[in-house]
């Protein structure tokens, strides 16, 4: 007895039901836009691993507003915040429901790093890849009244006084612990790099002139800059930002270092997750990518968003994994070499 | 003048009918968040992110800021009538507002709290509407070192803080120094004392903790007696303050609101940590400490007052400078930065319809708590009139599903269950349960300040008395120290003075 479903015709519950039955043999062979359309049915979980506010989580939200509201997805969109672990909690929470298809997990940063730092089972290779649809820049910058007016001059005073120009940054192992690492690589100098209890502690710490330098995003500097509390030395990007308030930030690569980091979230499946919800996913979020409020929403925050679709994020997440395993192992902070 | 006038617009926009409904609408959801343990005001607020959407960015952030404070009431509640912390800031008025209970005074725990909490945060609102500019720059003034000094403060009164031997509290702060140190290095980022347990690697959450050895033993306590016994038979015009109460009050009001208010300001404390030391000072000034512990209620007054102030205070970096001093206070920017405002530096003068608006509904917000609350002390108090037989599964119910709120996941539960049976055995012992407590708050941000000084000075502890904020934090540090052995030994000179006199007399007869 099937009890047809209100808010789905019934022959796609039942074209479902059949190929979750034939799941892993047929999907391989059939060509899964034929059923481009088959979406999970209920309330879907987008599973985070910071606490409320913090980036990935705002990212998300913003993101399931716009996916609702559009009805691009009419599925309720539920951001989920499952802290604990440095991300491993969340990780863990979707691997373990295999085949769910109500359920996704945000990829940040620390889905990379912490199997790296804490020598644990990767998990990036294991889940299954949906797409990285945002991307973020960051700038490095110094206290306003620095005599340091560019990298160069940055280097020089880190080596004249070494281990001893001071860094502020979020923990161990985050996003601004590493790009001191390639500052440090790229000018062959050591830094004194000083962890704090996240983002926010660092920039008190860096508001209060206890530091030196430190890593922000545009979003996050730009009004410190404007209202004279910090001084922009470089854009860490491969190229100059469009933006009009960032267009005349020099690279770290046009100064002559080759220090280019960013950061990137997106999505992903718990395992084998059946090739119709990734194509529903990737539907889904080729519209997100296209819409203008989405877009617009980005670029306010100096975000930007391209979409790196399903069939390409395998090889895009081997090399950003590979990009940090070898950066963490440059500052001594991979526990294991995490090649399987 | 100006901040007068820039005032009275923001009541124009706080008192339009839809802002004042969502004022309503977010200090009562605060009160029940607040009073429910495990959800604290910054998960409630996070689940309330969506509703938001629709609405105006002031009516927003309005309702919002509205259950942050309001969870600074709330919390009160379940700490006073069942002994389980409603919210980490609350735990404090757990030791006390309980002890209070028992004796039937739980109408004048929680009405001391209520107005405690209403005076500080009229005050600290007071503060936020006038001096944000300047009060920014003296949060600033704080960085590591007086973090550590001031966590060391704290963690030095731990001996005074239990009420019996001092080599009992000091077991007891021991245990929570070393509940402390289970999770990842703050520096180093390698796992200490997990045993390769994923769920310890961010630590031993505070909450477990606190749920645990206080709400769960208590209930473990309980069952060794005999049923209905601790039914407490009060008659409801007896639940009042009383002129005595009041005048016992109005001094720990005030010091713990001003000891709250400076606390919240500095970006790394948080109104736990003000709580903690409102009530610690409160000891050390007040005239009868050896209550403490047993029921005082000025020591309940000065922790509600601290932690209603901390969270206003907090909002002074929020505002000011775009960083958040608390883990609320991080979701008010997310809201934000989803109402698509960037917050920072500019946003007191690019918003200013925003930020006088939210300033002025926090002033009717805590009008509206008062009126919730004070009539209805002695209502809730009565509560407590149902046995203790009848109450316990509720409260265990309660705990629990608190516990899985946290982070939404089973192992929080195993370890309340497993701290009740340490507060279990702590009080078979007569171990006093809240140096443990204050030690597994203060710990960390004395671990790690003390790292991240000493990285900052390049090894040299000359960074402790170097900065002038800092070196008035060493003195006092010094003096809590100092204190109590020189009147020790004062008292010991006085006595054998008085001994050799008594042996004088003695050997002329």
């Amino acid at each position: 007895m099937i009890q047809p479903c209100a808010a789905r015709p019934f022959h796609l519950q039942l074209k479902h039901s059949v190929l979750a039955a034939a799941l892993g043999v047929a999907l391989a062979a059939a060509p899964a836009a034929l059923h481009a359309q088959t979406a999970p049915t209920g309330p879907i979980e987008i599973t985070t691993g910071t606490s409320p506010g913090g980036t990935p989580d705002v990212l998300m939200r913003r993101a399931a507003k716009i996916l609702n509201e559009q009805k691009i997805i009419t599925n309720p969109l539920v951001v989920q915040n499952r802290t604990g672990g440095s991300w491993m909690v969340a990780g863990n929470f979707v691997m373990g429901k295999k085949g769910d298809h109500n359920i996704v997990l945000c990829i940040a940063q620390p889905i990379l790093t912490t199997p790296i730092t804490q020598g644990l089972p990767t998990l990036y290779d294991k889940l299954t890849p949906i797409s990285m649809f945002i991307q973020g820049d960051l700038v490095l910058v110094v206290q306003p009244d620095s005599p340091v007016k560019d990298l160069k001059q940055l280097v020089e005073l880190a080596a004249k006084r070494e281990r001893s120009v001071k860094v502020a940054g979020a923990q161990s192992g985050s996003t601004d612990h590493m790009v001191a690492g390639l500052v440090e690589k790229a000018g062959k100098v050591k830094l004194n790099y000083v962890p704090f209890d996240g983002g926010g502690a660092a920039q008190a710490a860096f508001l209060g002139g206890n530091v030196e330098l430190m890593t922000l995003t545009p979003s996050e500097a730009l009004p410190l800059v404007k209202s004279g509390k910090a001084r922009i030395l470089a854009i860490l990007s491969s190229e100059r930002s469009a933006a009009p308030e960032l267009k005349d930030i020099p690279t770290a690569k046009e100064q002559g270092y080759d220090i280019v980091w960013g950061q990137a979230w997106g999505l992903a499946g718990p395992p084998g997750l059946d090739a119709d919800t990734v194509k529903f996913w990737d539907n889904a979020i080729a519209k997100l990518v296209a819409n203008p409020e989405w877009q617009a929403s980005l670029k306010e925050n100096f975000l930007r968003s391209r979409m790196i679709p399903a069939a390409e994020v395998k090889p895009y997440m081997q090399k950003l994994h590979d990009e940090h395993l070898a950066l963490l192992r440059d500052l001594g902070l991979a526990k294991q070499p995490a090649v399987q | 003048m100006d901040a007068l006038a820039s005032l009275a617009h923001g009541f124009s926009v706080a008192m339009t009918p839809t802002n004042l409904l969502f004022v309503l609408i977010g200090v009562t959801l605060g009160q029940l968040i607040g009073a429910l343990p495990g959800i604290g005001p910054s998960a409630g607020m996070a689940l309330l992110l969506p509703v938001t959407f629709g609405l105006e960015p002031v009516t927003a952030l309005v309702m919002l800021s509205g259950i942050m404070y309001g969870g600074m009431y709330g919390g009160t509640l379940t700490s006073v009538l069942v002994n389980v912390p409603g919210e980490a800031a609350s735990v404090m008025t757990a030791v006390d507002g309980n002890q209070l209970a028992r004796q039937g005074r739980a109408g004048q725990a929680l009405a001391a709290a209520a107005i405690g909490s209403f005076l500080a945060g009229i005050g600290a609102v007071t503060a936020l509407a006038f001096l944000t500019p300047i009060l920014s720059a003296f949060a600033l003034g704080f960085s590591a070192p007086e973090y550590f000094l001031l966590a060391l403060l704290g963690i030095t009164a731990t001996a005074s803080l239990g009420t019996g031997s001092a080599v009992k509290a000091m077991i007891g702060a021991t245990l929570g120094l070393m509940i402390a140190l289970v999770g990842t290095d703050p520096i180093q980022g390698t796992s200490r004392l997990t045993f390769g347990s994923l769920e310890l690697l961010e630590g031993i959450d505070f909450l477990p903790v606190a749920i645990g050895v206080f709400g769960i033993a208590e209930i473990l306590v309980s069952m060794e007696q005999t049923q209905a016994s601790r039914a407490v038979r009060t008659r409801l015009r007896d639940m009042w303050l009383t002129g005595k109460d009041w005048a016992e009050c109005r001094m720990a009001m005030l010091r713990g609101g001003l000891v709250g208010f400076v606390i919240g300001l500095m970006p790394g404390a948080g109104p736990t940590v003000a709580a903690l030391l409102a009530y610690i000072v409160e000891k050390k000034v007040s005239p009868h400490p050896e209550k403490f512990g047993h029921g005082a209620l000025d020591g309940v007054a000065a922790a509600e007052s601290a932690n209603n102030s901390a969270a206003h205070g907090a909002m002074v970096p929020m505002l000011a400078l775009g960083i958040p001093g608390s883990a609320s206070t991080a979701v008010l920017l997310a809201a934000l930065v989803l109402l698509g405002i960037r917050p920072g530096p500019m946003l007191l003068t690019e918003q200013a319809d925003l930020v006088w608006g939210l300033i002025a509904s926090m002033f009717v917000g805590n009008v509206i708590l008062l009126v919730m609350n004070l009539p209805l002390a002695p209502l809730f108090a009565s509560v407590l009139r149902i046995p203790y037989s009848y109450l316990a599964p509720g409260i265990l119910v309660v705990s629990l599903v608190g516990a899985y709120a946290i982070s939404l996941s089973l192992f929080n539960v195993g370890l309340t269950l497993f701290f009740g049976m340490v507060g279990y055995l702590m009080i078979r012992a007569d171990i006093p349960r809240a140096p443990l407590v204050l030690a597994v708050v203060l710990a960390p941000l004395m671990e790690s300040s003390l790292r991240q000084s000493l990285m900052l000075s390049e090894g040299s502890p000359a960074i402790f008395v170097e900065r002038p904020l800092s070196a008035v934090l060493a003195l006092l540090v010094v003096g809590s120290l100092a204190l109590p052995l020189f009147n020790f030994l004062l008292a010991r000179r006085a006595a054998r003075r008085a001994g050799v006199e008594e042996a004088l007399s003695h050997s002329s007869d």
